[in-house]
């Protein structure tokens, strides 16, 4: 499938909208719940490149988020070191529990992955929780400096990250790498007996996912200037799903389209503060019935088609 | 000690029971049903509500909520679960979504605040020199009570023949005119009353707050996964061995490690030996 | 050809109409409310009271004529318990509402992973809810980036811990002659500041710390702990929770008829209905609050009484922080005669203003000070019929101290 001048031309204009959106409107407020569902964005790219592509739905995505967010807390606070060393610290961690939890745990199906991957993440949590001394406990680790002071530019490089990152991602989803990764979800073993190294690919993709949410998890440390277990908790991963379920299973794209959906819509209900995740499962629940291929993807292509006049 | 036999043994009762609820859907229907905390916190609840509230005694109350949360489970299967059953995940993702709006709704409702459940007996009972509360004990005896009600049911009457025809081979069954959906319902609703049952006898001394399901899930699962998926016995069996890993370790070390030994043993099981101790059906 | 021309009378009075117009538009402008932005967990006790308080406040300020003519009106924002909660809230308070004053707190750890927020906005912050002395400390570190930040209540938890010193050694010790104790709490920050000064002082007034252990706070099933401290062979629990399970806690000592009574800090117990909500279990248990209704200064009673009034409840320590807070606000306000945020800081700074508990005057790092003539901490026990009763201090006792009833055969 070829990227289409339509495609390029969608997603600059959507980009630009992104990027002049705080400026028409000079609202700090704005600018911050912005930052957030870009962060959220990248979290589900990268949670729908492994999962959304190879259909192995990773339930304990928190645990990468997580341990970028802490990781940058440590660097920052506990070692001093300037605030830019997170992101590829946080990467290189992420890595590396993706390795740890990876390897024994991919050969696992469907169920059995998500909730191997799940205890991961409650396990991580857990030990914050009981080496408080180490990790402040409950209350996380505060007094993360910034990472760039002005909220504007900071919410531009953040957006910049989720450009890039997504463009790598779908050109990868697009390439030999993607194709064979949606050949797994489909039958595994044939792909075995044809020869490919099942395994490789399998972990590499949750290695690169992971990777991309524990930058994610870095950046979000540096802007909420503070990290807790809560990141590590299941509400987390469910988030993430559920804004690539809006935005439409391996689209890779339209995972943005749902985490600003959805991000938005939290806003939008602060007023019943609580109904938020009232109202995301009920969500999830409504599209999971009516709109198993997603939102935001399906509705791209739909308009994509009647834009090229049916030809696609 | 006298106190770690005891205390386990309670804690493991409380544990098979939602275990053993857990592990029957799933032999039976291969439904992973994460809204299972749900029932037991439905049952905790349902309990408060209709003794404090509408002040009925406990003894009415208590078949009422396992009644009412019964019907609540088989209207999920039958509603929300059975539609999906094409694929495993999409069940487990709004057995998750309902287990969560049932948690909002609580939260909405009453609170975040800890609510009481009035227990059977109120007296303390010395044995062996432990002390041990009247309602502990009582809900070890019920524990027992039910899950080898349910276990004679299942082996001796016609509906529960029915029951493990289709969990040892779902197309035979099916030829031999077993309606399958039908019984899906009845053994969710089974699993959701014995869920809401142990909730109602552990409400009195354990936390009784919106989400006070995540924790029975995760040890039900885990004990799931440790004894085997689909085999009562071996509930039973990870069930005693689980409740008295986690007192050793209460008593031993301190409580903030308890939670971990479940969720490690699941995923060490899973790891290793993905059919359990005594899974016929591997996790593959 | 345009009619009557204007004549120079309608002319002058017209102009005179416009400029009185003119003259009044910059009094109208003025009459913008002042906005308190209030911070809370909403869904509990502390929160609620947090609210109404505010509300008594705010009608009393309004009543005399509101602040340099400004009538006050607050919006709330739910923090939880959840840090990631609490620093939304604050954006929300800051960035959206844009409110000129935030007053509220609860859970320690929200507040702290606030503060860089709260700081940034460059908001006078006063809290009326968290105890760690860690939140008032950065003032006097870096006085120009911190200096918007007050603590009114309650005394922070190094001065809780002197108190509970004196009333161990006064009341446990002098008066019971109970030398072995066992210190427990929930592993949160507040408590782990407190704790080690607790067990310090109480150890240098005479007692025998027997056991010290901090919980997890979700902690559910305490019979390995109670387990533990019957070992020890404690004689008193002093016990320190805020967030934990006080209710669970509560019915499993009772359903135990664990033979040491128990006292301490604890929040929840300070709730009106604790009593009711477990059954009746908290029965001689002595917890820690910072007024009752007695004449404590001459705000006390009435607060109550107004209190009680509206809403049918008795105020949590969270009601009495956040009335002396608005308070304070508006008569620092009034003081500096702008609401310009650096003039105020100065005057609250000076405040010395009478509470509901005691005196208010702010240490050299914006925290409420303690003892004396300001806020002081009440020991009050649950007793029979959900009755409560003032034991210590000895000059305000209101009742005589029983012992849980299995133990007083």
């Amino acid at each position: 499938m070829q990227l289409k001048n339509i495609d390029r031309g969608g997603a600059v204009l959507a980009i630009a909208v992104l990027a002049i959106l705080p400026l028409v409107f000079d609202s700090r407020y704005l600018i911050g719940v912005l930052t957030v569902a870009a962060i959220y964005g990248i979290w589900s790219v990268s949670w729908d490149f492994m999962s959304g592509l190879t259909g192995r739905e990773n339930f304990g995505h928190s645990l990468f988020i997580g341990v970028g967010a802490y990781t940058a807390g440590f660097l920052n606070t506990v070692w001093s070191m300037n605030a830019w060393w997170s992101l590829p610290a946080s990467v290189v961690m992420a890595v590396v529990f993706a390795l740890i939890m990876g390897i024994p745990t991919l050969r696992l199906k469907g169920p059995y992955f998500a909730l191997a991957m799940l205890s991961g993440a409650v396990i991580m949590q857990r030990l914050m929780l009981i080496f408080w001394e180490y990790t402040g406990g409950e209350e996380g680790i505060n007094g993360i400096e910034p990472l760039i002071r002005s909220p504007l530019h900071f919410y531009w490089f953040v957006l910049a990250v989720l450009v890039v990152t997504t463009v790598v991602l779908v050109a990868l989803a697009r390439s030999r790498w993607g194709l064979i990764l949606k050949a797994i979800r489909g039958d595994e073993a044939t792909c075995q007996s044809a020869g490919l190294n099942v395994t490789f690919y399998k972990i590499a993709s949750l290695v690169i996912s992971a990777g991309v949410a524990g930058m994610g998890g870095a950046l979000y440390a540096h802007y909420q200037l503070q990290v807790s277990p809560q990141l590590f908790a299941v509400v987390t991963s469910i988030t993430i799903i559920t804004m690539v379920y809006v935005g439409g299973m391996a689209s890779i794209y339209g995972a943005i389209g749902g985490a600003l959906l959805l991000t938005l819509m939290t806003e939008l209900l602060r007023n019943f503060g609580e109904w938020r995740l009232m109202v995301y499962s009920v969500a999830l629940i409504l599209i999971l019935f009516y709109l198993p291929q997603g939102l935001v993807a399906p509705t791209w292509e739909r308009l994509r088609r009647s834009l090229s006049g049916g030809r696609s | 000690m006298l106190e770690i036999v005891i205390f386990g043994a309670v804690t493991s009762a409380i544990y098979a029971m939602l275990a053993v609820g857990f592990t029957l859907i799933f032999g039976v229907a291969r439904i992973l049903n994460l809204a299972h905390g749900s029932f037991y916190a439905l049952g905790a609840y349902g309990a408060y509500v209709l003794t404090s509230i509408a002040g009925l005694p406990l003894v009415v109350a208590t078949p009422l909520v396992v009644l009412g949360v019964a019907l609540f489970g088989m209207g999920v299967e039958r509603v929300l679960i059975r539609p999906m059953r094409k694929s495993q995940l999409a069940v487990l993702m709004i057995s998750l979504a309902v287990a969560l709006v049932v948690e909002q709704a609580l939260f909405l409702i009453f609170g975040s605040e800890y609510r009481n459940v009035p227990s059977f007996v109120d007296t303390k009972l010395n044995i062996g020199g432990v002390d041990v509360a009247g309602q502990r004990l009582l809900t070890l005896v019920v524990a027992v009570a039910a899950i080898g009600a349910l276990y004679a049911f299942i082996q001796r009457t016609r509906l529960g023949s029915a029951i493990l025809a289709i969990s040892q081979d779902p197309e035979a069954a099916q030829y031999m005119g077993i309606p399958s959906d039908r019984i899906f319902g009845v053994v969710m609703a089974l699993s959701a009353g014995l869920a809401a049952l142990a909730g109602i006898m552990a409400g009195p001394f354990l936390s009784v707050q919106p989400s006070m399901h995540l924790l029975p899930i995760v040890k039900a699962f885990a004990i799931v996964v440790v004894g085997g998926l689909g085999s009562i016995p071996g509930s039973i069996v990870a069930a005693l061995m689980l409740g008295y890993a986690e007192t050793l370790v209460a008593y031993g070390i301190s409580t903030s490690w308890t939670e971990i030994v479940s969720v490690a043993a699941t995923l060490l099981m899973l790891v290793l030996r993905p059919a359990g101790f005594f899974g016929k059906r591997a996790a593959f | 050809m345009f009619g009557h021309p204007i004549s120079k009378r309608a002319f002058t009075q017209a102009a005179a109409a416009i400029a009185a117009s003119a003259a009044m538009l910059p009094v109208m402008a003025q009459q913008a409310p002042i906005k308190i932005g209030l911070t809370t967990a909403v869904q509990l006790q502390v929160g609620r009271d947090t609210q109404d308080a505010a509300r008594i406040a705010i009608d009393e300020v309004n009543a005399k004529g509101g602040v340099l003519g400004r009538k006050l009106s607050f919006v709330v924002a739910d923090e939880t318990e959840n840090p990631e909660t609490g620093i939304n809230a604050i954006k929300k308070l800051t960035a959206d509402e844009k409110v000129d004053v935030i007053v509220g707190g609860y859970t320690s750890g929200v507040t702290l992973a606030q503060l860089p927020h709260i700081t940034s906005a460059k908001t006078i912050y006063l809290g009326v809810g968290a105890a760690s002395p860690a939140i008032t400390a950065k003032v006097k570190q870096d006085y120009e980036t911190n200096k918007y930040i007050f603590r009114v209540g309650p005394i922070n938890a190094a001065h809780q811990a002197r108190s509970l010193t004196e009333w161990i050694s006064g009341h446990l010790l002098g008066e019971l002659g109970l030398k072995r104790i066992a210190i427990i709490g929930e592993n949160a920050k507040w408590v782990q500041d407190l704790v080690p000064i607790l067990r310090k002082g109480a150890t240098e007034a005479g007692a025998d710390v027997r056991f010290v252990e901090l919980f997890d706070t979700s902690t559910s099933d305490f019979s390995p702990l109670l387990s533990k401290i019957r070992s020890s062979e404690a004689q008193f629990l002093v016990v320190i929770l805020s967030h934990a399970s006080s209710d669970v806690f509560a019915k499993q000592w009772y359903d135990a008829r664990f033979p040491i009574p128990y006292g301490g800090i604890d929040v929840k117990s300070m709730d009106n209905d604790f009593f009711n909500r477990v059954g009746g279990k908290s029965i001689s248990q002595l917890a820690a609050n910072f007024a009752v209704r007695a004449p404590l200064t001459p705000k006390t009673q009435p607060f109550f009484d107004e209190f009680k009034k509206r809403t049918g409840r008795v105020p949590v320590y969270t009601a009495f922080g956040t009335y002396d807070a608005i308070h304070a606000y508006a008569q620092a306000v009034e003081r500096a005669k702008s609401t310009d945020t650096n003039t105020v800081i100065k005057e609250l700074e000076k405040t010395s203003m009478v509470g509901i508990a005691g005196q208010i005057e702010f240490d050299e790092t914006h925290d409420v000070k303690a003892g004396g003539k300001f806020m002081n901490m009440l020991f009050v026990q649950w007793q029979a019929n959900g009755e409560r009763a003032v034991i210590w201090p000895k000059a305000l006792r209101s009742g005589t101290m029983i012992m849980p009833p299995w133990l007083s055969k």
